[in-house]
């Protein structure tokens, strides 16, 4: 039984004015004392009448009678999705058993993670539970930032009438979700492999070879099939079997590697480099992978996380959960990850770094080492000057300099032959690629 | 989708543009840095607003009285503040009744300024502030005029009283039990004032709260019924619990009497003891009746009672 601050005030000023009674011999102080005290006593004594003993069991078990019924108060809950992205709602239903032979008025609080807003209906309930009735709560959470999480427990707390006391307990009840980043539609990244590789696939990459796109004219060889020849340029060139050579296409390499250090989540909560290079890099996933093209993760904050290049929509799935589960923390200089990463990389394989640049002196070093060895590079940078002026906790002369320090960095490593964008918050993700490859 | 551009002074580019697509440009940062004052100034939105505590802020981990917003009273709330401020204007009256001034620091302090009548005037100022305090505060929902309120009603009462029950008006019975009713009636009405103060505030926050979508009651009848019930009931037990404590000076030579029937002697000399009738008598029976309400809370009696209820529903 937990006392309120209420009944604190009650208990202290009955004791003073007893004890003041007592020392000036005056039987009002005392009487008002001992009606205080008799007063917090009942309601004690209601209180504990209210005793709430509950535990609580997932709806998919509750077919399983074999758990422990000592519970007046059983509570039950079942979600909508365990899956779900970024501005998605989880519709949750909480069901609550009232076990005993006595109606009880309770107080329930479903617990959801603090970035979460409930749009609908109410997670905190007051009801007057009848005996052996059940009772649910339906209520809509809107999930607005991407992570692991989870709903629970429920709190139960009995009071007496006058809230000077109760009783509490928690229900151990969880239900995990993931929230994945949101995804943008992407028309075209302009990205593309110098380097063909053994599988044809749905992109060419600017090589001749067996593919749809055109790519040149030249002279028939014996051998080529009748289908290639183009028969307008043979009547032009007076007399030349002309043919026409396609682009080969193929499938590509592509490394995403996440800046998720401390760093990167500098600005608001939900508006910070972080949360940009998470959603950018899901919907260039989503879009290499349904243009058939192998994809790699790499995000590294105080250890490395790396998710080995596949196809197909599993590792979308995969790389998604990776993202959502992406943590701002440590300072890994992106030099290290470059080492560790370049062996495994098939060269001229287009990279992208989404990085805010700050606080990592290696980074020139490393974009010249994949330079270097003839990777793509581009860089989305999402300014985190921009997020935090816009936040107004970088004054304008900060914000100057530090900016004029930044344009420094990447007209640098623009030198070294990156593509490199400063991607400001409020430019979509297409733009900011296209910016990128100068178009 | 071709658009059609056109430069100030110059020819028609828009054959440059067509059949391209021309995409809306980012934000321009130079635009924005070109527009930016030259000043160092720091902007007064950009500093953060800080809270400083207070000493007595700092003593109590948070404000002493917080501030609350909230919506126009409800059904509920309306008739809460009309009871608080009934259970006020009755305690006022009591107080005024059997507070006389004699005895408290105020008289004294003007007696010896010679001005007897200041300490009448100040002891009448302190209950009128109560009730007008009090009644503000609970129409107003201002916890702190409400906090005045409590504390000049009980500063008013503490008064050397030499262990005698002495009332303002003659017009007051001067029996015994009668006086010592009158002085529960009082107390009874003072915790009632408190409680139904504070309800005020309780029950605004939580039609608030309901307002705003914040909390969900289900059976709100049912949840007031029970509040009600609990004022009816609450002073009511406390009241006999304060009689029996009150009135253990003639509860003991009931009992004496009982295993003594031989001779009223004892039963007698205890009923005219100067110890059980003063305070200490009072005190004597706080602590004989605490003593039973703590062994009744020993042996668990309250979770007792409950499961027989369980069990007997």
């Amino acid at each position: 039984m937990a006392w309120s601050r209420k009944s604190a005030m009650f208990a202290s000023l009955a004791v003073a004015l007893y004890l003041l009674g007592l020392v000036l011999r005056n039987q009002q102080l005392v009487t008002v004392a001992v009606v205080l005290l008799s007063f917090l006593t009942w309601a004690a004594f209601m209180s504990n009448h209210a005793d709430v003993s509950s535990s609580g069991r997932r709806i998919e078990d509750e077919k399983r009678i074999d758990g422990v019924q000592l519970n007046s108060i059983v509570a039950l809950r079942k979600i909508s999705s365990s899956r779900i992205f970024e501005d998605g709602e989880i519709e949750v239903t909480l069901r609550l058993q009232n076990k005993s032979n006595l109606a009880k008025i309770v107080e329930v609080r479903d617990r959801v993670p603090e970035v979460m807003r409930v749009k609908k209906g109410a997670n905190y309930v007051l009801m007057e539970l009848g005996p052996q009735r059940e009772t649910t709560i339906k209520y809509t959470i809107e999930t607005p930032l991407r992570g692991f999480y989870t709903i629970g427990p429920v709190c139960i707390r009995i009071q007496d009438a006058f809230g000077l006391f109760h009783n509490e307990r928690e229900v151990n009840l969880y239900d995990d979700f993931l929230v994945f980043p949101k995804m943008e539609d992407i028309k075209d990244a302009l990205i593309k492999s110098r380097v063909p590789k053994i599988f044809t696939g749905a992109v060419n990459i600017r090589n001749p070879g067996e593919g749809s796109n055109f790519y040149n004219l030249r002279e028939y060889i014996p051998g080529d099939p009748m289908k290639k020849v183009n028969w307008s340029a043979t009547a032009r060139s007076g007399g030349k079997m002309m043919v026409n050579e396609y682009e080969r296409d193929a499938v590509s390499d592509i490394i995403l590697i996440i800046d998720s250090r401390s760093v990167s989540e500098t600005g608001p909560v939900s508006r910070n480099s972080l949360v940009y290079s998470t959603r950018a890099a899901a919907s260039l996933a989503q879009y290499f992978l349904s243009r058939r093209d192998s994809v790699g993760l790499v995000v590294y904050s105080d250890e490395i996380v790396s998710v080995d290049r596949d196809t197909g929509k599993k590792q979308l799935y995969v790389l998604l959960t990776k993202l959502s589960g992406a943590i701002a923390k440590g300072n890994t200089p992106l030099k290290v990850v470059t080492n560790r990463i370049m062996p495994h990389i098939n060269r001229g394989s287009p990279i992208i770094i989404l990085s805010p640049l700050e606080d990592d002196s290696t980074i020139v070093d490393a974009v010249r080492d994949l330079r270097a060895r003839n990777f793509d590079v581009t860089v989305l940078s999402p300014s985190s000057l921009e997020f935090e002026f816009d936040a107004k906790r970088l004054d304008r002369t900060g914000y100057e300099v530090l900016k004029t320090e930044r344009d420094i960095l990447m007209s640098e490593l623009r030198g070294l032959g990156a593509f490199v964008m400063d991607w400001e918050p409020d430019m979509m993700l297409n733009t900011a690629l296209a910016g990128a490859r100068g178009f | 989708m071709a658009k059609k551009v056109s430069v100030d002074g110059g020819g028609d580019t828009s054959h440059l543009y067509e059949s391209k697509t021309i995409r809306s440009s980012a934000p321009s940062r130079k635009k924005a840095a070109g527009r930016l004052k030259s000043s160092t100034e720091i902007p007064k939105d950009a500093i953060p607003e800080i809270h400083v505590p207070s000493f007595i802020e700092s003593f109590f981990g948070g404000p002493v009285v917080a501030k609350q917003k909230f919506l126009p009273a409800d059904r509920m709330v309306s008739s809460l503040q009309i009871g608080a401020a009934s259970s006020l204007t009755i305690l006022c009256f009591l107080t005024l009744a059997i507070t006389p001034v004699s005895g408290t620091a105020w008289f004294a302090v003007s007696n010896i300024l010679g001005l007897g009548s200041l300490g009448g005037l100040f002891h009448l100022s302190l209950i009128v502030i109560g009730l007008i305090g009090g009644i503000y505060g609970t129409f107003q929902r201002d916890k702190r005029a409400m906090l005045v309120s409590y504390v000049t009603l009980i500063l008013v009462t503490i008064r050397f009283a030499g262990s005698t029950v002495e009332f303002r008006f003659d017009f007051l019975p001067e029996g015994e039990i009668a006086q010592k009713f009158i002085l529960i009636l009082y107390a009874v009405f003072l915790v009632m004032y408190i409680e139904l103060s504070s309800g005020v505030i309780r029950f605004s926050m939580l039609d608030t709260s309901i307002r705003m979508n914040e909390v969900y009651v289900m059976g709100v009848k049912k949840i007031t019924r029970k509040y009600h019930t609990s004022l009816a009931i609450a002073p009511v037990i406390a009241g006999i619990v304060a009689l029996m404590t009150l009135l253990i000076n003639l509860i003991i030579p009931a009992i004496v009497d009982i295993f003594d029937g031989s001779s009223d002697v004892a039963s007698e000399r205890l009923r005219e003891s100067v110890e059980l009738t003063s305070v200490y008598g009072v005190a004597l029976g706080t602590a004989i009746v605490f003593l039973i309400i703590a062994i009744m809370f020993g042996v668990n009696l309250p979770l007792r009672i409950q499961q027989m209820r369980e069990r007997g529903a």
